[in-house]
C-alpha cells in the first residue's frame, strides 16, 4: 500500500495526493507525472539537493507519480512528500502507516513554511492520518483541534524521527485565543455622529449592509473600522473558517476572535477582490469572510467589480471558474460602503458651499444606482462636525463599543431563536415571503406604514427593507411586535431618505 | 603517432590508474561502438560509470573539462545507453569527466567531475 501522501489545494480545501515512486536503473533522472505545475516540476532539483545534504545520493531513473492523475497539483508544498517517497523507495526510511507530509525544501535540507497548512490539518484529521508540517506553520496548525501533527525544521530531523533514532516535537493544541483585543477605534472615541453609530449598531445586530454618505473628513472610515468591534466575537466554527482562508492565502494568523476588517481600494482589480488568477487564490471578499468588507469611495469603483459582488452578497460564497478548474470560496461579509454626497463633497454641508452643477450631482448619483444598492438596507448621512464640536475635549462621551456589542449579541440571540428553525441566521437574510408572513406589526404601525409609503413613494422592495430594519430595531429593544416607533426609525435609514439631494 | 594522440593515450592511462586508486573498479576501456567511443568504463558503489578522459596542455584557451559541450554529452548519453544495453546492465549509471591538465613542467594534474548530467539531460 502506498503510505506517503502530500496535499494540494483546491479552493480552501486540501486534497490528498498520493506520492508513488519507482526507481529503475539508468542514467540519473527524476520525472514527475500527474499534472504537476512548474513549481512541482522544479521540486526535483530541490529534492535531490536536500537528500544529498543528508549524504543520500539518488541514482538511476526515478519516476514520481502524483495520484489522482487528473487533478492539477500546485505549489512547493509537495517537495517534502516527494523526498520522503524517494527515501522510502530506497529503503532509507520506513513509513509504517499512511501519513501526510507537507513542506517546501531548501537546498540545504531545511523545510520552509508553506501556505495551506490549516486545510491540510483538517484533511489529516478527517482521514485520521498523522501530519508532518514545516516549523513555520506550527502555530496555525496548533489551533486545529484533534489532529496528530509534528513540526519539521530540517529534513534530517524528520529522517531521524522516521528511523526511530530521535523524536520530533509534536504540536500541542495552541493556547485558547485571547478573548478580544481593545476595540480600535472605540465608539466612544468618535465624537458626535449619533445617527451613524446607531446605524452601525443596527447593521451589526441584523447583518444589514450599510452605505454612509458624507463630506470628506467626516469620519466615515473611522466609523467603518469601529463596526468590527461591535460585531459579536467569532464562534469556534467561524474562527476556523477565517483561519482556513488566511492559511490558504498564506497570510500570518492572529488568533483573536475579532472579526476581519478588509478595506479595498477603488482601483482594485476584480480578481484581487473576488479571487481567481492563474493559480486560484481567494480574494479580499473571502478574506473578509465573517467580517466587514469596506468599500471607500464607493462611486469610484468600476462597474464590473460592483456587479461581481452582487451574487456573493446574496449567497455568502463566491464560485470562481477557470480553465484549471472551478472552486468555491466563502464570502459571507457585512458590506460597508462610503461615498461623498457629490463630486466636490460638500453638498448639504452647513459651512462649505457645494460647487457642483446639478447635472454633475445627477451624474454622480447615477453611478451609484444599480442592483448593488438593492442589497444595502441602511443608508445614513455622516455630517461633518462643527469646529465647536471638534475642539470640545471634555464633556459627554458616547457609549463604548463593549456596551453596544452586548446589545448586539442579545439581538442576535433573539434572531437565532426565532429564525433558526426556519433556516436563517439574521433579519437581513429573510426572503420576502417569510418577511410578510412572520413579521408582526400592530394596527397603528400598519396604518402609519401605509400612510408613509404612499407619501414618499416607497416601492415594494423598499417596504421589505424597511420591515427588515424595523425588525432588527425591535430586536435590539427586545420588543416582540413592530410598532410605529420602530418603523419610523427604520424609515429614516431607507434609501434616499436622508440624503442631501432629497431635502 | 601524432603528438596529440600520444598525449591522449598517456592521459587515459593516467586516469585509469588514478581512478582505481580512488576506488573505481575498472571494467573496460576504449570501447568502440557504432556511435562513438567510450574511454573508460568503471564501477563504483554499485553504479556503473562512463568516464570521458580529456587531456590538455596548459596554456590553451579552454580548460579540458570545458571542451565537453552539449553535443558531446548527448553523444556520451547515447553511446553509454547502448553500451549498458549490450552488457545487460540494468542498474543505475552515470557519466564522469576526468580532466587532465599537463603543466609547463610536464607534470599532469587530474580532476574528476562526477555525474555531469545531474538529471538535466534526458537520454
Amino acid at each position: 500500500m502506498n503510505v506517503v501522501n502530500g496535499v494540494t489545494l483546491r479552493g480552501i480545501e486540501a486534497l490528498k495526493v498520493e506520492v508513488e515512486v519507482e526507481m529503475t536503473g539508468g542514467l540519473f533522472a527524476i520525472s514527475v507525472v500527474g499534472l504537476p505545475d512548474a513549481t512541482v516540476k522544479e521540486a526535483r532539483e530541490r529534492v535531490r539537493a536536500a537528500l544529498r545534504s543528508l549524504g543520500l545520493s539518488v541514482k538511476g531513473r526515478v519516476a514520481v507519480n502524483l495520484a489522482p492523475a487528473d487533478i492539477p497539483k500546485e505549489g512547493a508544498l509537495i517537495d517534502l512528500p516527494i523526498a520522503i517517497g524517494i527515501a522510502h523507495a530506497m529503503g532509507e526510511v520506513r513509513v509504517a502507516r499512511p501519513t501526510i507530509f507537507m513542506g517546501e525544501l531548501a537546498l540545504d535540507g531545511r523545510v520552509r513554511r508553506v501556505r495551506g497548512a490549516v486545510p491540510a490539518a483538517l484533511l489529516a484529521r478527517k482521514l485520521g492520518f498523522p501530519l508532518f508540517i514545516p516549523e513555520g506553520n506550527a502555530r496555525e496548525v496548533s489551533l486545529v483541534k484533534g489532529v496528530t501533527a509534528w513540526k519539521v525544521g530540517h529534513i534530517r530531523d524528520l529522517f531521524a524521527h522516521l528511523q526511530g533514532s530521535s523524536q520530533l516535537e509534536p504540536i500541542t493544541p495552541g493556547e485558547e485565543a485571547e478573548e478580544n483585543p481593545e476595540p480600535d477605534p472605540d465608539l466612544s472615541d468618535i465624537k458626535g455622529q449619533a445617527a451613524a453609530k446607531r446605524a452601525l449598531e443596527i447593521a451589526a445586530a441584523g447583518h444589514h449592509n450599510v452605505l454612509m454618505t458624507g463630506s470628506p473628513g467626516s469620519g466615515k472610515t473611522l466609523l467603518a473600522r469601529a463596526l468590527k468591534d461591535i460585531l459579536p466575537p467569532l464562534s469556534d466554527e467561524e474562527m476556523m473558517e477565517v483561519l482556513l482562508v488566511r492559511s490558504t492565502v498564506g497570510l500570518p494568523l492572529h488568533s483573536s476572535r475579532q472579526r476581519p476588517f478588509r478595506a479595498i481600494h477603488h482601483t482594485s482589480s476584480t480578481i484581487s477582490v473576488c479571487g481567481g488568477g492563474t493559480n486560484l487564490r481567494p480574494g479580499e471578499i473571502s478574506l473578509a469572510h465573517r467580517g466587514v468588507l469596506f468599500l471607500d469611495e464607493f462611486t469610484e469603483f468600476r462597474r464590473d467589480l460592483l456587479e461581481s459582488l452582487r451574487q456573493p452578497l446574496e449567497d455568502g460564497f463566491i464560485p470562481v471558474s477557470r480553465a484549471s478548474g472551478s472552486v468555491t470560496y466563502p464570502a459571507r461579509v457585512l458590506l460597508v460602503a462610503a461615498c461623498n454626497p457629490c463630486p466636490c463633497g460638500f453638498l448639504g454641508d452647513p459651512q462649505e458651499p457645494c460647487r457642483c452643477s446639478p447635472l454633475a450631482v445627477e451624474r454622480y448619483r447615477r453611478k451609484m444606482s444599480g442592483p448593488i444598492l438593492d442589497r444595502i438596507d441602511l443608508h445614513v448621512t455622516v455630517p461633518r462636525l462643527t469646529p465647536d464640536e471638534l475642539v470640545q475635549f471634555e464633556g459627554q462621551v458616547g457609549e463604548n463599543s463593549a456596551d453596544v456589542r452586548q446589545r448586539v449579541l442579545r439581538a442576535r440571540e433573539v434572531q437565532w431563536r426565532r429564525w433558526g428553525p426556519l433556516g436563517f441566521q439574521c433579519n437581513a437574510e429573510l426572503p420576502e415571503r417569510a418577511l410578510r408572513r412572520q413579521v408582526k406589526i400592530d394596527a397603528e404601525g400598519r396604518r402609519f406604514l401605509k400612510d408613509v409609503a404612499g407619501r414618499v413613494r416607497l416601492s415594494g422592495r423598499g417596504i421589505s427593507r424597511v420591515l427588515k430594519v424595523a425588525r432588527t430595531i425591535a430586536d435590539l429593544a427586545g420588543d416582540e411586535g413592530l410598532t410605529t416607533a420602530h418603523l419610523a426609525e427604520a424609515l429614516a435609514f431607507r434609501e434616499g431618505g436622508d440624503l442631501p439631494w432629497n431635502r | 603517432m601524432a603528438k596529440h594522440i600520444e598525449l591522449g593515450a598517456a592521459g587515459e592511462a593516467l586516469a585509469a590508474r588514478e581512478l582505481s586508486r580512488l576506488g573505481y573498479r575498472l571494467v573496460d576501456a576504449n570501447v568502440r561502438m557504432r556511435m562513438g567511443e567510450l574511454d573508460i568504463i568503471a564501477e563504483e558503489d554499485g553504479e556503473m560509470v562512463v568516464v570521458e578522459v580529456r587531456t590538455r596542455t596548459i596554456g590553451r584557451m579552454l580548460p579540458p573539462e570545458a571542451t565537453v559541450g552539449p553535443s558531446k554529452i548527448r553523444k556520451l548519453v547515447r553511446t553509454g545507453t547502448a553500451y549498458m544495453d549490450r552488457i545487460g546492465w540494468e542498474g543505475p549509471w552515470r557519466i564522469d569527466i576526468a580532466a587532465i591538465t599537463v603543466g609547463p613542467d610536464g607534470k599532469p594534474a587530474l580532476e574528476i567531475f562526477r555525474d555531469i548530467t545531474v538529471g538535466i539531460i534526458e537520454p
